[in-house]
Protein backbone atom coordinates (compact mmCIF):
# COMPACT_ATOMS: atom_id res chain seq x y z
CA UNK A 1 0.00 0.00 0.00
CA UNK A 2 1.72 3.54 -1.14
CA UNK A 3 -1.07 5.59 -1.63
CA UNK A 4 -4.63 6.62 0.32
CA UNK A 5 -7.94 6.34 -0.82
CA UNK A 6 -7.37 9.47 -2.38
CA UNK A 7 -4.24 8.51 -4.60
CA UNK A 8 -1.78 10.29 -2.72
CA UNK A 9 1.30 9.04 -1.44
CA UNK A 10 1.75 7.99 2.12
CA UNK A 11 4.22 9.22 4.56
CA UNK A 12 6.30 7.42 7.00
CA UNK A 13 4.38 7.69 9.48
CA UNK A 14 1.04 6.81 7.39
CA UNK A 15 2.86 3.62 5.59
CA UNK A 16 3.70 2.53 9.63
CA UNK A 17 0.01 3.09 10.70
CA UNK A 18 -1.15 1.39 8.13
CA UNK A 19 1.32 -1.91 8.74
CA UNK A 20 0.00 -2.16 12.08
CA UNK A 21 -3.45 -2.23 10.97
CA UNK A 22 -2.68 -4.89 8.70
CA UNK A 23 -1.29 -7.18 11.75
CA UNK A 24 -3.94 -6.91 13.85
CA UNK A 25 -6.15 -7.63 10.95
CA UNK A 26 -4.12 -11.11 10.74
CA UNK A 27 -4.21 -11.15 14.38
CA UNK A 28 -7.85 -10.73 14.59
CA UNK A 29 -8.43 -13.70 11.72
CA UNK A 30 -6.91 -16.07 14.52
CA UNK A 31 -9.08 -18.57 15.68
CA UNK A 32 -5.70 -19.30 18.62
CA UNK A 33 -5.66 -16.34 20.88
CA UNK A 34 -6.43 -16.83 24.41
CA UNK A 35 -9.22 -14.43 25.47
CA UNK A 36 -7.35 -12.01 27.00
CA UNK A 37 -5.58 -11.34 23.46
CA UNK A 38 -8.46 -12.27 21.08
CA UNK A 39 -10.93 -9.40 22.62
CA UNK A 40 -8.47 -6.98 23.00
CA UNK A 41 -7.17 -7.57 20.06
CA UNK A 42 -10.39 -6.87 18.45
CA UNK A 43 -10.74 -3.97 20.32
CA UNK A 44 -7.75 -2.42 19.58
CA UNK A 45 -8.76 -3.14 15.20
CA UNK A 46 -11.93 -0.87 16.11
CA UNK A 47 -9.48 1.38 17.43
CA UNK A 48 -7.42 1.58 14.33
CA UNK A 49 -9.74 1.33 12.44
CA UNK A 50 -10.76 4.94 13.26
CA UNK A 51 -7.17 5.86 11.87
CA UNK A 52 -7.73 4.03 8.93
CA UNK A 53 -10.86 5.88 7.85
CA UNK A 54 -9.75 8.99 9.33
CA UNK A 55 -6.54 9.77 7.62
CA UNK A 56 -8.18 8.02 4.25
CA UNK A 57 -5.79 4.92 4.74
CA UNK A 58 -8.64 2.50 4.37
CA UNK A 59 -12.67 1.91 4.23
CA UNK A 60 -14.05 -1.25 4.44
CA UNK A 61 -16.21 -3.71 6.98
CA UNK A 62 -14.59 -5.78 9.52
CA UNK A 63 -17.92 -8.00 10.97
CA UNK A 64 -16.09 -11.02 9.42
CA UNK A 65 -13.55 -10.42 12.10
CA UNK A 66 -16.32 -9.87 14.44
CA UNK A 67 -15.04 -6.27 14.60
CA UNK B 1 2.20 18.31 19.07
CA UNK B 2 -1.55 16.82 18.86
CA UNK B 3 -2.54 18.63 21.46
CA UNK B 4 -1.90 21.96 19.71
CA UNK B 5 -4.03 21.24 16.84
CA UNK B 6 -6.85 23.26 16.60
CA UNK B 7 -8.93 20.46 14.75
CA UNK B 8 -9.63 16.80 15.72
CA UNK B 9 -8.53 15.14 12.56
CA UNK B 10 -6.60 18.07 10.24
CA UNK B 11 -6.26 15.87 7.58
CA UNK B 12 -9.73 15.69 6.75
CA UNK B 13 -11.18 18.72 8.05
CA UNK B 14 -9.29 20.64 5.79
CA UNK B 15 -9.71 19.01 2.87
CA UNK B 16 -10.53 20.74 -0.60
CA UNK B 17 -14.33 20.59 -1.70
CA UNK B 18 -12.97 18.89 -4.61
CA UNK B 19 -10.85 15.96 -2.55
CA UNK B 20 -13.95 15.78 0.02
CA UNK B 21 -15.96 14.83 -2.94
CA UNK B 22 -13.94 12.33 -4.27
CA UNK B 23 -13.72 10.38 -0.60
CA UNK B 24 -17.34 11.01 -0.55
CA UNK B 25 -17.82 9.13 -3.61
CA UNK B 26 -15.43 6.39 -3.03
CA UNK B 27 -17.07 5.47 0.44
CA UNK B 28 -20.64 6.14 -1.11
CA UNK B 29 -19.94 3.55 -3.40
CA UNK B 30 -18.64 0.56 -1.51
CA UNK B 31 -21.20 1.61 1.61
CA UNK B 32 -23.77 1.03 -1.70
CA UNK B 33 -21.89 -2.07 -2.70
CA UNK B 34 -21.66 -3.75 1.07
CA UNK B 35 -25.87 -2.73 1.73
CA UNK B 36 -26.54 -4.27 -1.98
CA UNK B 37 -25.00 -7.40 -0.98
CA UNK B 38 -26.09 -7.48 2.86
CA UNK B 39 -28.98 -6.14 3.68
CA UNK B 40 -32.61 -7.67 2.36
CA UNK B 41 -34.21 -4.52 2.92
CA UNK B 42 -31.94 -2.38 0.68
CA UNK B 43 -31.23 -5.25 -2.35
CA UNK B 44 -35.38 -5.34 -2.01
CA UNK B 45 -35.71 -1.36 -2.21
CA UNK B 46 -33.50 -0.69 -4.89
CA UNK B 47 -34.05 -3.79 -7.27
CA UNK B 48 -37.90 -1.92 -7.14
CA UNK B 49 -35.91 1.47 -8.11
CA UNK B 50 -33.78 -0.27 -10.61
CA UNK B 51 -30.81 1.12 -8.72
CA UNK B 52 -27.82 -0.61 -8.77
CA UNK B 53 -24.14 0.24 -6.98
CA UNK B 54 -22.42 0.21 -10.29
CA UNK B 55 -24.51 3.09 -11.29
CA UNK B 56 -22.39 5.26 -8.52
CA UNK B 57 -20.34 6.71 -11.42
CA UNK B 58 -20.16 10.16 -10.01
CA UNK B 59 -20.83 11.90 -6.67
CA UNK B 60 -23.69 13.07 -8.40
CA UNK B 61 -24.93 9.85 -9.17
CA UNK B 62 -26.34 9.66 -5.57
CA UNK B 63 -29.62 11.49 -6.67
CA UNK B 64 -30.39 7.34 -8.27
CA UNK B 65 -30.75 6.20 -4.92
CA UNK B 66 -33.82 5.81 -4.00
CA UNK B 67 -35.08 7.65 -0.84
CA UNK B 68 -35.20 5.84 3.17
CA UNK B 69 -37.67 6.87 5.40
CA UNK B 70 -38.07 6.58 9.07
CA UNK B 71 -42.14 4.96 7.71
CA UNK B 72 -39.91 2.17 5.85
CA UNK B 73 -37.96 1.27 8.49
CA UNK B 74 -40.76 1.14 11.05
CA UNK B 75 -42.75 -0.99 8.78
CA UNK B 76 -39.72 -3.28 8.28
CA UNK B 77 -38.84 -3.98 11.82
CA UNK B 78 -42.51 -5.21 11.84
CA UNK B 79 -42.08 -7.40 9.01
CA UNK B 80 -39.81 -9.55 11.18
CA UNK B 81 -39.18 -8.06 14.65
CA UNK B 82 -37.41 -6.71 16.34
CA UNK B 83 -35.01 -5.90 13.54
CA UNK B 84 -36.59 -6.75 10.36
CA UNK B 85 -34.55 -7.21 7.22
CA UNK B 86 -32.76 -4.23 7.43
CA UNK B 87 -29.92 -5.66 9.28
CA UNK B 88 -26.40 -6.44 7.25
CA UNK B 89 -24.91 -8.64 9.69
CA UNK B 90 -26.27 -11.26 12.34
CA UNK B 91 -27.15 -9.92 15.37
CA UNK B 92 -24.83 -11.84 17.43
CA UNK B 93 -21.90 -9.60 16.50
CA UNK B 94 -23.76 -6.67 18.54
CA UNK B 95 -22.19 -5.03 21.12
CA UNK B 96 -24.68 -2.05 21.49
CA UNK B 97 -28.79 -2.01 21.49
CA UNK B 98 -30.62 1.27 21.65
CA UNK B 99 -33.71 2.31 20.95
CA UNK B 100 -35.66 5.91 20.22
CA UNK B 101 -39.05 6.66 20.48
CA UNK B 102 -41.39 5.26 17.17
CA UNK B 103 -43.71 7.17 14.95
CA UNK B 104 -46.61 4.74 15.83
CA UNK B 105 -47.52 3.05 19.06
CA UNK B 106 -45.11 1.43 21.40
CA UNK B 107 -42.80 -0.13 18.81
CA UNK B 108 -39.53 2.08 19.39
CA UNK B 109 -36.92 2.18 16.34
CA UNK B 110 -34.44 -0.18 17.30
CA UNK B 111 -30.10 -0.23 15.98
CA UNK B 112 -27.37 -2.34 17.00
CA UNK B 113 -23.58 -1.14 16.52
CA UNK B 114 -20.23 -3.55 16.05
CA UNK B 115 -17.80 -3.12 17.89
CA UNK B 116 -16.04 -0.69 15.55
CA UNK B 117 -19.50 1.19 14.60
CA UNK B 118 -19.30 1.95 18.39
CA UNK B 119 -16.12 3.37 18.30
CA UNK B 120 -16.88 5.09 15.60
CA UNK B 121 -19.65 6.86 17.35
CA UNK B 122 -17.01 8.23 20.23
CA UNK B 123 -14.90 8.96 17.63
CA UNK B 124 -17.61 11.57 15.48
CA UNK B 125 -18.11 13.08 18.86
CA UNK B 126 -14.16 13.63 19.32
CA UNK B 127 -14.50 15.75 16.26
CA UNK B 128 -17.49 17.62 17.66
CA UNK B 129 -16.09 18.36 21.46
CA UNK B 130 -12.12 18.55 20.50
CA UNK B 131 -13.55 21.39 18.20
CA UNK B 132 -14.93 23.06 20.85
CA UNK B 133 -11.94 23.18 23.25
CA UNK B 134 -12.09 19.90 25.17
CA UNK B 135 -8.68 19.04 25.77
CA UNK B 136 -6.69 16.08 27.86
CA UNK B 137 -7.72 17.22 31.78
CA UNK B 138 -10.97 18.59 31.70
CA UNK B 139 -13.47 17.09 33.48
CA UNK B 140 -16.78 16.49 32.25
CA UNK B 141 -20.02 16.17 34.05
CA UNK B 142 -22.82 14.39 31.79
CA UNK B 143 -25.91 15.03 33.27
CA UNK B 144 -28.13 12.26 31.05
CA UNK B 145 -29.69 9.22 32.14
CA UNK B 146 -27.67 6.43 30.65
CA UNK B 147 -30.52 4.38 29.03
CA UNK B 148 -31.25 2.71 26.22
CA UNK B 149 -31.65 6.36 24.30
CA UNK B 150 -28.47 6.64 22.17
CA UNK B 151 -28.41 10.20 23.61
CA UNK B 152 -24.81 11.24 24.97
CA UNK B 153 -23.47 7.94 25.19
CA UNK B 154 -21.32 8.59 22.66
CA UNK B 155 -19.90 11.63 23.95
CA UNK B 156 -18.85 10.17 26.92
CA UNK B 157 -16.62 7.68 25.13
CA UNK B 158 -15.22 10.28 23.32
CA UNK B 159 -14.09 12.51 26.39
CA UNK B 160 -12.36 9.27 27.62
CA UNK B 161 -10.79 9.01 24.07
CA UNK B 162 -9.61 12.20 24.60
CA UNK B 163 -8.52 11.86 27.59
CA UNK B 164 -10.51 13.78 30.02
CA UNK B 165 -12.27 13.33 33.84
CA UNK B 166 -16.07 12.24 33.43
CA UNK B 167 -18.56 12.31 35.87
CA UNK B 168 -21.32 9.97 34.66
CA UNK B 169 -24.60 11.21 36.69
CA UNK B 170 -26.87 8.74 35.52
CA UNK B 171 -29.28 8.62 38.43
CA UNK B 172 -28.19 12.01 40.34
CA UNK B 173 -30.98 14.96 41.24
CA UNK B 174 -30.04 17.96 40.19
CA UNK B 175 -29.36 19.16 43.08
CA UNK B 176 -26.62 16.71 43.51
CA UNK B 177 -24.88 17.17 40.27
CA UNK B 178 -24.56 20.68 41.52
CA UNK B 179 -22.66 19.89 44.19
CA UNK B 180 -20.55 17.74 41.96
CA UNK B 181 -20.25 20.54 39.21
CA UNK B 182 -18.51 22.39 42.40
CA UNK B 183 -17.18 20.13 44.63
CA UNK B 184 -15.40 18.29 41.44
CA UNK B 185 -14.19 21.26 39.18
CA UNK B 186 -15.81 20.17 36.83
CA UNK B 187 -14.98 22.69 33.53
CA UNK B 188 -17.66 21.12 31.01
CA UNK B 189 -20.92 20.46 31.51
CA UNK B 190 -22.87 17.87 28.77
CA UNK B 191 -26.75 18.66 28.93
CA UNK B 192 -29.96 19.05 26.94
CA UNK B 193 -29.96 23.28 26.85
CA UNK B 194 -33.19 23.15 28.49
CA UNK B 195 -31.63 20.92 31.62
CA UNK B 196 -28.77 23.10 31.35
CA UNK B 197 -30.99 26.02 32.18
CA UNK B 198 -32.36 24.06 34.89
CA UNK B 199 -29.47 23.23 36.43
CA UNK B 200 -28.62 26.74 36.61
CA UNK B 201 -31.81 27.67 38.41
CA UNK B 202 -31.23 24.74 40.65
CA UNK B 203 -27.96 26.00 41.90
CA UNK B 204 -29.41 29.51 42.55
CA UNK B 205 -32.23 27.91 44.35
CA UNK B 206 -29.28 26.87 46.61
CA UNK B 207 -27.53 29.89 46.65
CA UNK B 208 -24.89 28.99 44.14
CA UNK B 209 -24.03 31.58 41.02
CA UNK B 210 -22.31 28.60 38.67
CA UNK B 211 -21.17 31.67 36.38
CA UNK B 212 -19.64 33.00 39.43
CA UNK B 213 -18.41 29.34 41.94
CA UNK B 214 -18.07 26.93 39.04
CA UNK B 215 -14.85 26.45 36.83
CA UNK B 216 -17.15 25.47 34.04
CA UNK B 217 -15.89 27.11 30.84
CA UNK B 218 -17.87 25.37 28.47
CA UNK B 219 -21.48 24.01 28.11
CA UNK B 220 -21.83 21.47 25.10
CA UNK B 221 -25.94 20.69 24.74
CA UNK B 222 -27.89 18.56 22.34
CA UNK B 223 -30.93 16.87 21.67
CA UNK B 224 -32.97 20.11 20.94
CA UNK B 225 -32.71 22.90 19.13
CA UNK B 226 -32.22 25.29 21.37
CA UNK B 227 -28.69 24.99 21.52
CA UNK B 228 -28.27 27.31 18.26
CA UNK B 229 -31.36 29.62 19.16
CA UNK B 230 -29.13 33.24 20.14
CA UNK B 231 -31.25 34.23 22.87
CA UNK B 232 -31.12 30.86 24.31
CA UNK B 233 -27.19 30.55 24.17
CA UNK B 234 -26.85 34.37 25.47
CA UNK B 235 -29.10 33.58 28.57
CA UNK B 236 -26.74 30.10 28.78
CA UNK B 237 -23.58 31.68 28.45
CA UNK B 238 -24.03 34.70 31.18
CA UNK B 239 -25.86 31.91 33.54
CA UNK B 240 -23.05 29.88 33.05
CA UNK B 241 -20.08 32.12 32.47
CA UNK B 242 -19.06 29.30 29.91
CA UNK B 243 -18.88 29.13 26.14
CA UNK B 244 -22.16 26.98 25.30
CA UNK B 245 -21.30 24.56 22.10
CA UNK B 246 -24.46 23.13 19.69
CA UNK B 247 -24.39 19.66 18.57
CA UNK B 248 -26.86 17.54 16.73
CA UNK B 249 -26.95 13.45 16.48
CA UNK B 250 -29.66 11.08 15.48
CA UNK B 251 -30.13 7.46 16.84
CA UNK B 252 -30.56 6.36 13.26
CA UNK B 253 -26.67 7.15 12.69
CA UNK B 254 -25.87 7.02 16.48
CA UNK B 255 -23.81 10.28 16.83
CA UNK B 256 -23.65 13.41 16.07
CA UNK B 257 -23.13 14.73 12.54
CA UNK B 258 -22.69 18.41 13.15
CA UNK B 259 -21.12 20.45 15.64
CA UNK B 260 -20.35 24.27 16.40
CA UNK B 261 -16.59 24.85 16.57
CA UNK B 262 -14.84 27.30 18.75
CA UNK B 263 -15.08 30.13 16.47
CA UNK B 264 -18.94 30.02 17.29
CA UNK B 265 -19.91 31.11 14.17
CA UNK B 266 -23.71 31.14 14.45
CA UNK B 267 -23.99 27.27 13.15
CA UNK B 268 -22.57 24.16 13.10
CA UNK B 269 -20.22 22.40 10.92
CA UNK B 270 -20.84 19.01 8.74
CA UNK B 271 -18.45 15.92 9.51
CA UNK B 272 -18.51 15.68 6.02
CA UNK B 273 -15.64 12.96 5.84
CA UNK B 274 -17.89 11.34 7.45
CA UNK B 275 -21.51 11.74 6.43
CA UNK B 276 -23.17 13.22 2.78
CA UNK B 277 -25.81 15.79 3.87
CA UNK B 278 -27.98 16.84 1.01
CA UNK B 279 -30.61 19.46 1.20
CA UNK B 280 -33.35 19.04 -0.54
CA UNK B 281 -36.66 20.86 -1.10
CA UNK B 282 -38.97 19.32 1.50
CA UNK B 283 -41.03 16.44 0.03
CA UNK B 284 -39.27 16.49 -3.37
CA UNK B 285 -35.84 16.06 -4.72
CA UNK B 286 -34.87 18.93 -5.99
CA UNK B 287 -31.75 20.56 -4.64
CA UNK B 288 -31.90 23.61 -2.16
CA UNK B 289 -29.14 26.50 -2.63
CA UNK B 290 -26.88 27.66 0.06
CA UNK B 291 -28.88 29.94 2.44
CA UNK B 292 -32.91 28.38 1.54
CA UNK B 293 -34.59 26.26 3.98
CA UNK B 294 -34.31 22.95 3.08
CA UNK B 295 -34.85 19.48 4.39
CA UNK B 296 -31.78 17.69 4.99
CA UNK B 297 -31.22 14.29 4.04
CA UNK B 298 -28.58 11.93 5.08
CA UNK B 299 -25.88 8.98 4.11
CA UNK B 300 -23.82 8.18 6.91
CA UNK B 301 -20.26 5.79 6.12
CA UNK B 302 -20.16 4.93 9.85
CA UNK B 303 -22.77 2.07 10.81
CA UNK B 304 -22.16 -0.70 8.64
CA UNK B 305 -24.63 -2.63 10.51
CA UNK B 306 -27.60 -0.84 9.31
CA UNK B 307 -26.40 0.84 6.54
CA UNK B 308 -28.56 4.68 6.50
CA UNK B 309 -28.09 6.00 2.96
CA UNK B 310 -30.32 8.92 1.72
CA UNK B 311 -32.45 9.45 5.06
CA UNK B 312 -35.00 11.66 4.75
CA UNK B 313 -34.49 13.25 8.37
CA UNK B 314 -37.58 15.75 8.21
CA UNK B 315 -35.08 17.80 9.99
CA UNK B 316 -35.35 21.92 8.94
CA UNK B 317 -32.06 23.39 7.77
CA UNK B 318 -30.58 26.14 6.19
CA UNK B 319 -26.65 25.50 4.60
CA UNK B 320 -24.54 28.21 4.13
CA UNK B 321 -20.76 27.80 3.00
CA UNK B 322 -17.73 26.44 5.04
CA UNK B 323 -16.16 30.36 4.58
CA UNK B 324 -18.81 31.58 6.70
CA UNK B 325 -16.09 30.32 9.69
CA UNK B 326 -12.60 31.34 9.77
CA UNK B 327 -11.88 28.21 11.62
CA UNK B 328 -10.30 26.92 8.41
CA UNK B 329 -12.28 23.97 8.48
CA UNK B 330 -14.21 23.06 4.91
CA UNK B 331 -17.33 21.37 6.15
CA UNK B 332 -20.41 23.27 5.07
CA UNK B 333 -22.76 24.99 7.98
CA UNK B 334 -25.86 24.63 9.03
CA UNK B 335 -26.75 28.19 10.26
CA UNK B 336 -28.70 28.14 13.49
CA UNK B 337 -27.97 24.31 13.60
CA UNK B 338 -31.38 22.35 13.48
CA UNK B 339 -33.52 24.50 12.62
CA UNK B 340 -36.79 23.10 13.42
CA UNK B 341 -38.97 19.76 12.22
CA UNK B 342 -40.55 19.22 8.89
CA UNK B 343 -43.27 16.89 10.09
CA UNK B 344 -44.71 16.76 13.62
CA UNK B 345 -42.39 15.28 15.80
CA UNK B 346 -41.59 17.29 18.48
CA UNK B 347 -39.04 17.65 20.96
CA UNK B 348 -39.89 17.27 24.74
CA UNK B 349 -36.45 17.28 27.09
CA UNK B 350 -34.54 15.59 24.44
CA UNK B 351 -37.13 13.12 23.68
CA UNK B 352 -38.89 12.82 20.43
CA UNK B 353 -42.54 12.77 20.71
CA UNK B 354 -44.97 12.16 17.56
CA UNK B 355 -48.83 12.73 18.49
CA UNK B 356 -49.52 9.92 16.76
CA UNK B 357 -47.32 7.51 18.92
CA UNK B 358 -49.26 8.95 21.89
CA UNK B 359 -52.75 8.60 20.15
CA UNK B 360 -52.11 5.23 19.69
CA UNK B 361 -51.90 4.36 23.42
CA UNK B 362 -54.25 6.63 24.54
CA UNK B 363 -56.69 4.98 22.52
CA UNK B 364 -56.15 1.39 23.95
CA UNK B 365 -58.07 2.60 26.85
CA UNK B 366 -61.58 2.19 26.25
CA UNK B 367 -62.67 4.38 28.68
CA UNK B 368 -61.05 7.45 26.89
CA UNK B 369 -63.38 9.73 24.94
CA UNK B 370 -61.17 12.63 23.69
CA UNK B 371 -58.12 13.52 24.75
CA UNK B 372 -55.56 16.30 24.19
CA UNK B 373 -51.72 16.57 24.05
CA UNK B 374 -50.29 19.94 25.47
CA UNK B 375 -46.46 21.13 25.33
CA UNK B 376 -45.81 24.27 28.14
CA UNK B 377 -42.94 25.58 29.17
CA UNK B 378 -42.81 26.17 33.18
CA UNK B 379 -40.28 28.14 34.29
CA UNK B 380 -37.38 26.84 31.73
CA UNK B 381 -38.44 23.23 31.25
CA UNK B 382 -40.39 21.85 28.85
CA UNK B 383 -43.45 19.64 30.04
CA UNK B 384 -46.10 17.16 28.37
CA UNK B 385 -49.25 17.02 29.55
CA UNK B 386 -52.27 14.45 28.14
CA UNK B 387 -55.63 15.46 29.14
CA UNK B 388 -57.99 13.11 29.19
CA UNK B 389 -62.04 12.97 28.82
CA UNK B 390 -63.97 9.83 30.02
CA UNK B 391 -66.64 8.56 28.36
CA UNK B 392 -69.71 8.77 30.46
CA UNK B 393 -70.79 6.40 33.27
CA UNK B 394 -66.79 5.89 33.38
CA UNK B 395 -65.33 7.99 36.18
CA UNK B 396 -64.33 5.07 38.46
CA UNK B 397 -61.92 3.93 36.07
CA UNK B 398 -59.65 7.35 36.39
CA UNK B 399 -57.40 6.52 38.97
CA UNK B 400 -56.10 3.01 36.99
CA UNK B 401 -56.42 4.51 33.65
CA UNK B 402 -54.37 7.36 34.78
CA UNK B 403 -51.90 5.29 36.29
CA UNK B 404 -51.69 2.98 33.35
CA UNK B 405 -51.06 5.95 30.65
CA UNK B 406 -48.41 7.28 33.04
CA UNK B 407 -46.20 3.90 32.81
CA UNK B 408 -47.05 3.30 28.64
CA UNK B 409 -46.40 6.63 27.65
CA UNK B 410 -43.19 6.57 29.75
CA UNK B 411 -42.25 3.15 28.05
CA UNK B 412 -42.69 4.44 25.00
CA UNK B 413 -40.78 7.58 25.00
CA UNK B 414 -37.42 6.32 27.03
CA UNK B 415 -38.68 7.22 30.50
CA UNK B 416 -40.12 10.95 29.98
CA UNK B 417 -42.71 11.75 32.19
CA UNK B 418 -45.81 12.86 31.18
CA UNK B 419 -48.83 14.64 33.44
CA UNK B 420 -51.77 12.88 32.31
CA UNK B 421 -54.78 14.90 34.44
CA UNK B 422 -58.55 14.50 33.33
CA UNK B 423 -60.67 16.83 31.96
CA UNK B 424 -64.04 18.05 32.64
CA UNK B 425 -66.98 16.55 30.32
CA UNK B 426 -67.23 18.14 26.81
CA UNK B 427 -64.39 20.59 27.18
CA UNK B 428 -62.17 19.51 24.87
CA UNK B 429 -62.46 20.27 21.13
CA UNK B 430 -64.09 17.55 18.64
CA UNK B 431 -62.67 17.42 14.90
CA UNK B 432 -64.68 16.33 12.38
CA UNK B 433 -62.28 16.56 9.95
CA UNK B 434 -58.11 16.54 10.16
CA UNK B 435 -58.14 16.54 14.15
CA UNK B 436 -55.49 18.52 16.37
CA UNK B 437 -54.68 17.37 19.55
CA UNK B 438 -51.86 18.58 19.86
CA UNK B 439 -51.48 22.16 21.86
CA UNK B 440 -47.92 23.56 21.56
CA UNK B 441 -47.97 27.20 23.88
CA UNK B 442 -43.75 27.38 23.98
CA UNK B 443 -42.47 29.94 22.75
CA UNK B 444 -41.12 30.10 19.13
CA UNK B 445 -37.98 29.87 18.33
CA UNK B 446 -35.52 33.09 16.96
CA UNK B 447 -32.75 32.43 14.87
CA UNK B 448 -31.99 36.10 14.05
CA UNK B 449 -29.58 37.21 16.79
Amino acid sequence: MTQDLLGRPLTGTEAQLARIYADLKTMAAREDLPPCAERNVKKALACMWQVMNGLDLAYEQLYELGV
Amino acid sequence: MANRSEYWNPKNETLTRDELRALQHYKLKHLCEWAYAKSAFHRRRWDAAAFHPDLLRTLDDIERIPFMTRAEWMDAQAEAPPFGPLLAVPPDLAVRYHTTSGTTGRTPLRVLDGMKDWEWIAEMWAYGLWGFGLRPGDIVLFAFSYGTFIGFWGAHYACEKIGCLVLSTGSATTESRVKSIIDMGVTTVCSTPTYALRMWQAAAEMGIDLARDSQVNKVIVSGEPAGSIPAVKRQLEAAWGAKVGDTAGMTEIGTIMIFECSHQPGGTHIIEDNFIEETLEHASDRRVPYGERAERVVTSFGRGFIPLIRYRTNDLVVKVPHATCACGRTGDIYEGGIQGRWDDMKLVRGTNVYPRAVESIVRECAAVDEFQILLTREGVVDEISVLIELKPGRADHWTALCERLQVDLADAHEGLRFKVSQAQPNSLPRFELKAKRLVDTRPVAEYSA
